[in-house]
């Protein structure tokens, strides 16, 4: 049988890290847009 | 036009959390799937480990043609309605099916160095994968560079369903071509030729990536209902 496990490691690393960077991406400009519409809100009021 | 104007107005739509319980139940359920293929899946004689990347490798194929599959569909009945959430889901599944492409494209070469002997071969197969992914690449750009809301909704609308018209071709490529690229084992006629426990694996993957595709699409949905929001208030 050939030893090829570096290349699976690799492979779901990979899928992880693309994944959870993508999730993070989402949450992080969830997060931005919510403050700027926050803070526009908070400036229509003032 | 935002989601229905009042929708992306209101506040409990507007300030809920992106990622929710279905977000990380779909992704417990992927690590889960990851544990069993990595641990309790054997491995395959002829191939050795790398054959495990299929687990990871086809269930994020299916789900990018599902996700482009959605995109079209949801495009073809705004072009249809011209109801702008249908826009929303089009726009957000777009998003989702490039990054479980791009899961494909960068798994894809990882399986082939080890059984093949090279990473990438102009093939129909993988060529026509790269297209596809280029295609759903170039529908984002132009989301983002055009600032008339009906015009890039009925624009992409347009490249979206145009780009899905792809998604038969790069199935049946197998068939119609002389590919590198192994035939179909599961989404072919008859049964699949795996032994029961490497079947299961996949059948959980398929189900825990189709899982974490949805959740992703309702995350994304969400954000994009913000800024739709955003959007309209700096409108108005």
């Amino acid at each position: 049988m050939p030893d090829n496990s570096g290349y699976y490691h690799a492979a779901y690393i990979a899928a992880a890290a693309i994944y959870s960077l993508y999730a993070a991406s989402i949450w992080w400009r969830a997060r931005r847009t919510a403050s700027d519409l926050l803070a526009g809100r908070e400036g229509d009021r003032s | 036009m935002p989601p229905s104007g009042n929708a992306a107005r209101a506040p409990s739509r507007v300030h809920r959390p992106v990622l929710d319980w279905t977000f990380w139940a779909a992704a417990a359920l992927t690590c889960a799937t990851f544990v069993r293929a990595v641990a309790f899946t054997p491995v395959e004689a002829t191939q050795g480990p790398a054959q495990k990347i299929f687990y990871v490798h086809l269930p994020a194929a299916w789900v990018a043609f599902l996700a482009f599959f959605i995109v079209a569909l949801t495009s073809a009945i705004y072009l249809w309605l011209r109801d702008e959430r249908l826009d929303l889901v089009a726009a957000s599944s777009a998003e989702v099916g490039v990054v479980f492409t791009t899961v494909v494209l960068v798994t894809g070469p990882l399986w082939g160095r080890p059984v093949w002997g090279t990473w990438w071969t102009w093939d129909a197969r993988l060529t026509s994968t790269l297209f596809l992914w280029l295609i759903y690449l170039g529908y984002l750009v132009l989301r983002g560079a055009v600032d008339d809301r009906a015009m890039r909704a009925r624009f992409s609308a347009v490249l979206g369903i145009l780009g899905a018209l792809l998604i038969p071709f790069i199935h049946l490529s197998v068939y119609l071509f002389r590919t590198l690229h192994p035939m179909p084992i599961v989404g072919k006629p008859g049964r699949p030729n795996l032994p029961s426990e490497m079947l299961t694996t996949l059948l959980l993957a398929l189900a825990s990536f189709t899982l974490l595709y949805a959740a992703m699409l309702r995350a994304r949905y969400r954000l994009a209902v913000q800024r739709a929001a955003l959007e309209q208030e700096g409108a108005d």
